[in-house]
Formats: structure tokens, sequence, C-alpha cells
């Protein structure tokens, strides 16, 4: 299969992508004079993937909670042991992440990249479950469960996710919990393997300084399966999440020193064609750098009232079928700055958004997307989550620079309402 | 690896480290000033750090300050008080886009008006600081000691050290205490602001794209001080442990957070320091570590377990996240490994893993502007002149005997258990 590339000449880099007859999707950017070289093997596969009917399949499949984040830490078992020895050896760093949406393993090092690769790319293909190994896991996992339990900021997210869905599986924590990873087999883990560890529903990406050919070189020769099978499609089953909100209010009691807060605007208009969705978690970012961010006149006064202090931030997260924007930090009275939050927005839907801002918030959002550039296991990263949505994250600046003043207007009024806002709060015992 | 690093004493008791390479984006400006790390400091330059954020001559207010930087592209600018073994840094650190990427001249210069107004124009009002900003500053910086406890692993960890460390300034914790907060006042505040700006030795670091002589010229023409009768700061002392002291202390939590503290007894200094360094990542320093293999994959008791030294004052910490019915099981695994490391029980794959996952992230700190600075600011105040190619070699030379000898030295201190219901303080020999 030939070769493309994908250029950005703002930023000054470029991707060369090809596209293998298994249905394997390889990248490769170039990042002259860096020391670390890169490597993540993805698959679409996340823990909101817990309904599903398999290819060949004429019925569907649900599987226990936390099951993609289970498989990923199983991965890493061989037949003759654990696969970090091997990294060990080469003095590389190895490791994986569950999200939402996908499971990437991946590597970094700065010697030896080609037998890393090599690596990486055999043990995602070698899958090895046994009921011992897996029952081994449940201990550790367990662990990590207990770990997140202690930690408030990831409670105070999760619970405004709580609020906002009634039944998109984005509400389940990727962990699980101790009794749903209980649950699980090494059949359960074989099923959910073949299903999403098939090359045409993964892709490999590279950074690095490196040699072009013999990245795709050593990936193609180390990969089970050469051509495609004719293995049919994936459904993936995802309920009907209503425009509505779940809860307005979630709290929970944790042993914190001041009340922990989230507000969460629940996204109603949810489309499934990428550039919608890009265009549209850019335009909320501008908002939300316009409103929320500390150049703001709603910041610094809930700032100077000592409402909040220099923990409040806020972001969006645009997925396919789901969206949703996040503003929190600590505050003493949570339930005030979401009043103030809602009447401020009103306020400034009946008095319009400033272009001055909007201009400003634009250059700064550039800015900071170059300066993502920098880091390489950013760029990787965040090429993958981008890639699976379907957007190539070089047109992002592009699309910056495109959006009107009416675009973010307009999402101003769809997105950020009082009936589709929650907050989330994580008070003292 | 690098293109080139330079130090040059630009003024009496100012050094420039103009560290060049051409692969960020973005340039980055640290000031570090030099302050004794002690009781009577500690909390003052904590609130100093955060009082000056709040604004300068030019830019008095938080939002003026933030449109000037969203206008320079989006240019990060923080002040803090951080702790630097037993120093206390007080660090203005500006991170600006390139200009090459962007239609806008001068970024660099308007980037150093800007530290230079933060740190030389503080915004004043009769003689002193404003009121409302040290009073609601002082607010924030109670709810942030306070707030300490909201993060339980490294709780647990800065209570470990706290308690190994008592009547040594590290035990000193890097936000300082409620009591002395309450009782500063602003016009004291100003005073100590003076008395910090004229006797302290600063440090300047310019990491980017730019020409040493050029930005040599930019900083003394923009960055103004008059240090004088410099502050004394004395090397940390390193101490010996006579008896081991175990702490138990609750809070309402998930999960037991355990840490054990060890004097090393090997100053930074010694050519043994680097043995050290490979004995705690064979011990704890990834997902070949004795402690990861044994404690985590052998046993399922844990999901994290590291070790990690704190180098001014060469100590070794170990942390673990247990069940608390685990406790003494954890404790014992874990003295058993140190007292294998002792006994020489690791393998030359061992040995060899370590040499080369330490190697991997010495050679990783040249792909980020932010460690580079804090690597060549940690190497003047140790007056080491290695380079990251020097340390490399160094590593790669450290023999297994080093190694033991370098553990027999090793003593357990301090264990810390963070668990909830059991309390106490015992000793033993």
């Amino acid at each position: 299969m030939k070769s493309k590339i994908i250029e950005s000449k703002l930023l000054g880099e470029k991707i060369i992508q090809k596209k293998l007859d298994n249905g394997l999707e390889i990248f490769y950017m170039p990042k002259e004079g860096y020391s670390k070289q890169y490597a993540i093997f993805a698959t679409k596969y996340g823990s909101n993937d817990s309904r599903f009917i398999a290819p060949k399949d004429n019925h569907d499949t649900i599987v226990p909670d936390g099951i993609a984040h289970f498989l990923e830490h199983k991965l890493f078992e061989e037949e003759e042991g654990s696969i970090f020895d091997k990294f060990s050896e080469l003095g590389s760093n190895v490791n994986a992440y569950t999200n939402f949406t996908s499971t990437c393993y991946l590597f970094s090092c700065t010697d030896r990249f080609y037998e890393n690769l090599e690596l990486l790319v055999k043990f995602v293909q070698s899958p090895y479950f046994t009921e011992e190994n897996v029952e081994k896991e449940k201990g550790i996992i367990a662990q990590e469960i207990k770990m997140y339990d202690d930690n408030p900021d990831w409670k105070v997210f999760f619970n405004s996710l709580k609020a906002m869905y009634k039944e998109h599986p984005v509400k389940i924590d990727i962990a699980g919990t101790v009794d749903s990873i209980n649950k699980i087999t090494k059949e359960d883990l074989y099923k959910c393997y073949k299903t999403f560890y098939d090359l045409s529903n993964m892709i490999v990406f590279v950074v690095g300084d490196l040699e072009e050919d013999k990245v795709f070189e050593v990936i193609e020769n180390n990969l089970k399966e050469v051509t495609k099978k004719n293995r049919g499609e994936i459904v993936r089953i995802y309920p009907e999440e209503p425009n509505q909100i779940a809860q307005k209010v979630v709290e929970e009691n944790l042993d914190v020193s001041i009340p922990l807060f989230n507000i969460a605007f629940k996204d109603t208009d949810n489309s499934t064609d990428a550039k919608e969705v890009l265009k549209k978690e850019i335009c909320t970012k501008i908002i939300l750098g316009m409103l929320f961010s500390r150049s703001s006149d709603l910041y610094s006064t809930l700032y100077e009232e000592g409402l909040i202090n220099d923990t409040f931030s806020s972001e969006y997260t645009g997925e396919l079928n789901y969206g949703y924007s996040m503003m929190g930090g600590e505050s003493k009275n949570p339930k005030l700055v979401l009043e103030r939050v809602l009447e401020y927005i009103k306020n400034v839907k009946e008095n319009n958004l400033d272009n001055s801002d909007f201009e400003r918030v634009k250059k700064k959002l550039i800015g900071k997307h170059l300066s993502y550039y920098n880091s390489i296991e950013y760029i990787a990263t965040t090429f993958v989550s981008y890639y699976f949505k379907g957007i190539n994250i070089f047109e992002y600046t592009d699309e910056l620079k495109n959006i009107k003043f009416e675009d973010i207007q307009k999402r101003l009024n769809d997105h950020f309402n009082e009936e589709n806002s929650v907050i989330s709060i994580i008070s003292p015992k | 690896m690098l293109k080139k690093y330079k130090t040059v004493e630009i003024d009496k008791n100012i050094n420039l480290h103009v560290i060049k390479t051409d692969k960020f984006k973005t340039n980055m400006i640290n000031v570090y000033i030099k302050r004794p790390l002690s009781k009577d400091e500690v909390t003052k330059n904590a609130l100093l750090s955060m009082v000056l954020s709040r604004g300068s001559k030019n830019f008095p207010t938080t939002m003026e300050l933030s449109k000037e930087l969203e206008g320079l592209y989006g240019a990060g600018f923080v002040c803090d008080a951080v702790k630097k073994g037993e120093k206390n840094i007080i660090r203005f650190a500006i991170q600006l886009v390139n200009d090459r990427y962007v239609d806008e001249e001068n970024v660099m210069k308007k980037g150093l008006y800007i530290i230079n107004d933060f740190i030389n124009n503080p915004y004043i009002l009769n003689h002193q600081f404003d009121e409302n900003y040290v009073v609601q500053e002082k607010k924030n910086l109670i709810e942030r000691i306070e707030g300490r406890k909201n993060d339980k692993m490294s709780f647990a960890y800065g209570r470990c050290i706290e308690e190994m460390c008592q009547g040594e300034p590290y035990a000193l914790y890097e936000y300082g205490n409620i009591d002395d907060v309450n009782a500063i006042t602003s016009k004291a505040l100003y005073e100590h602001y003076k008395n910090v700006m004229s006797t302290s030795s600063v440090d300047i670091s310019v990491v980017g794209d730019i020409d040493e002589r050029l930005i040599e010229g930019l900083i003394k023409e923009n960055l103004k001080f008059n240090m004088d009768h410099i502050v004394d700061i004395k090397r940390e002392q390193i101490q010996d442990a006579d008896k081991v002291t175990i702490i138990k202390e609750v809070m309402d939590i998930n999960q037991g957070k355990l840490t054990l503290g060890y004097r090393t007894n090997i100053p930074y200094e010694d050519k043994l320091y680097n043995a050290l360094i490979v004995c705690s990542n064979i011990l704890g320093g990834g997902a070949n570590s004795k402690l990861f293999k044994n404690v985590r994959e052998k046993e399922s008791l844990c999901y994290y377990v590291f070790s990690r030294l704190q180098k001014f004052k060469s100590l070794m910490m170990i942390a673990a996240g247990v069940e608390f019915e685990n406790y003494d099981k954890a404790v014992s695994l874990i003295g058993k490994e140190v007292e294998d490391m002792k006994k020489g029980n690791f393998s030359e794959e061992d040995l060899m893993g370590a040499q080369n996952s330490i190697i991997t992230s010495i050679r990783s700190m040249s792909d980020s502007a932010g460690t580079l600075s804090d690597f060549y600011y940690t190497q003047s105040i140790c007056k080491n002149e290695d380079s990251l190619e020097k340390i490399i070699e160094k590593i790669r030379k450290v023999t297994k005997e080093e190694i033991v000898q370098v553990a027999q030295n090793i003593k357990l201190d301090t264990i810390y258990f963070l668990n909830n219901e059991e309390e106490g303080r015992t000793y033993e020999k």
C-alpha cells in the first residue's frame, strides 16, 4: 500500500500515513532532534463499549463493567511471563491506559527503538489469559479502584457524569467496581479481545527522530494477519440517552478540608459527524476561555469574593455521541458558585459576547495548541483520541481560525442552558 | 542532544544559564531566587509568591495580566515557592511562543517585560502590598495548607518525611503553617520582599531557540537586580537513624497509605551516590523492580509501590497503597526486598535493566524545557558540572559491589501508616 503525507504548514510538522490490507492504519510523525522515541498501539475499544454484537454473532453480548481496563492489565502477561521484563532489559518504559473510548499500549525509549517496537506489536497481538492469572489480577485492580475511591478529584468528576447521564455507559467508572471485576472470567476477556483487538479496529502511532522506512517495515513484518478476512462489523450498542439530565445535584462526603465541586453542562445536540464535533469543541473552548478563564469578569469577581480560588478551571469534552462542559475547583459554597455562573450566563446571553475577547481567546488557543507539539507524549495520545473520532488533529488550527463570532453566539445559546446543568459536590465529613 | 549550554555571571550574584535548542515551539524563562528553608521564612515565602502573582505596577489585576498573556498567544506565567532540599526557591517562570510560528514580533521582549514587572515592580499601595490582596491570599494560603490532606498519597508521603526529619529544616511543609500565616501583616510581608530582593542569589535560565549573545543583552537590559550581602544557606545535614519510629494515623479512607523512610547515609557529593540511584531503581523504580514484581505481581498486595530518593537529604522513601489488614505483610515483604539488596540478592539483569531505565530517563530530560531548566539549576546548586552524557557514563559504570555497599548503609528510620482505625506511635531498636 502506498503511503500518504499529512502536513501542517503552521505547525511545521508532518505525518506519514499508511493503511495496510489487513485494515491496520500506521502513522509516523518525524520529530527531529528529540531524544525520546515513542509508539502507541491502540484499539478503538473503551469502557463505553460494554454492550455489542460481535462480527458473525446473531445476539448481543453484555460484559461486566471494567472489562476493557481489566483486559489492558492482562495483556502484559505472556505465556513465558510478564512482558515488563523484556522492555526493562532494553531500558524502556512500557505502559498502557484505558479511557471511555480507547485502550492504548505504549512505550518510550531513547535507544534500540525497533526492538521495542517489535515487542509492542507482538505482545498486543498475543493474549494469554488463564483462570489463575485472571484471579491474581483481581486483587491488584481492587487496590487500584480503592486508590481512586480515596481521590476526591476523581470522585467529583465521576459524580458529575452520573448526574448528567441516565443511560449512557460514560456514567460507569472505567475500572468498574470491586464486585463487577470479580465476575470477569477468562472467556469474557477472550470474547472482548477477539471482537475489538482486530487489526481493522486498531492503529499504530509512532513519533520520534527515526527512519521512516524502518518504522513501517518493523510493524508490517510483525503482524499476525497480513490480509483482511471478511469478518463483518462490530455493532456497538449504546442505550438511548435522553436530553434531560439524570439528577441536578450529586453530593458525597469524603475526608477533605474544603468542598470540591464540578459544574457541568450536558450537550443535547449530539452529532456523530466528525467535522461538526470538532467545530463544536472549538466553539465551546473559546466560550469557556471568554467567560470562565482568569481574564474574565466572573473569575475575578468570584475570586475577590473568596468563592473560588486558583484551582478553578474549565474544559470541554466532545465525543461522537455525547459531550459536556465542566468547570470546577474548591469552594466554601459551591451552590452559590452555580447560582452565580447561571446568572452570569443569562446576562451574557442578553448583552452579547465581546468581540475583542473572542479574537484574543482565539490567539490564546492557537498558541496553546502550538505548545502542545513540544511534547511527543501529548502528540501521540492526542492524535489517537482524535483519530478514533474521525478527526485529523492537524485540522485543529485551521478549524480554529475559521470559527466566526456568530458560531460562538449560537453555541452559547444552544449549550449553556440551566436545564442541562448539574453540580457535583464533595463535602468534608 | 543539546545544541549548547552555557553559564555566565551577568551581575554580582546573578547567574544566567542559556540552554540553546531549536526543537521546541516555545521559549522558556525561569528566574530562581534562592532562600534558606527555615521556620521563619517558609510561610512568608509562600504568601509572598501568591501576593506577587496578584498584580504588578503595570498589570495590577489578574484580569489585566491574563489578557496580556492571552494576547501573546497564550503565554504561561507562574510565580511560586518550592522546597528544594533545605532551600526555599521563589520561582518566576514564563513560557512564550517562538515568534517564528505566529504573526507577532518581540514576544520574548514582551515576556521579559512582564516577568520583570512582577519581580521588581509589585503592586504597591501606601508603601506596602495592597491590603485586599494580602487578606485574600492569606485566606487562600490557609485553605491550601488545610487542603494538604485531600491528596492522601502525598499526605502520607509528606507526613513520613515530616516525622522523620523532626527538628531538621527539611521537616517544614512547603506552604508553611496556619499560625504563621495569621501573624503576617502587609507591612511585614513588604519588608520581607525588600529583604529577599536584596539578599538572595539569583539564577536565570533560558531554554529555547535563542541567540546567546542576544539573550544575554536582552536579559541584562530587561531584568534588573540589586543583590548584596547574600543570605548564608548551609548544605543539608545528613543524619543517621538510631531507631525505627512507627506512626499510625487515622483518616476516613478506603485504602491504607504506607510510607517507609530510610536514611541512606550517602551524600550526593559521594562517588557512590550513583550506585544509590541504581539501588533505589532496582528496588522500586518501575514495572521491572523488585517491589513491583514481588509485592504487587506475586502477592497482589497493591496497585502502586515505588521507591524514590530525596537527593539533598539522602533519604530513600518507599510508598504503597494496601488493604488496612495487610499492613504487617506489606512491611515485612518490603523489608525483605531491602534486605535482599544488602545481601546482593539481585541479578545482572536487574542491574542492567535499572541502569538502562535511568539512562533513558536522563536522555529524555532534554525533551522538556521545564525539566532541562530544573536540571541545570539543580546542578548549579550542587556545584556539579557533569553534563547529561557524563552522568550517563557514571551510571553505566556502577557495579554490583558498589550497590551492595550502599545498600548496607541504608537504615530504616520511620514507618508511617495512614489508616482508618489505628492510631499510635511506637519505637523499635
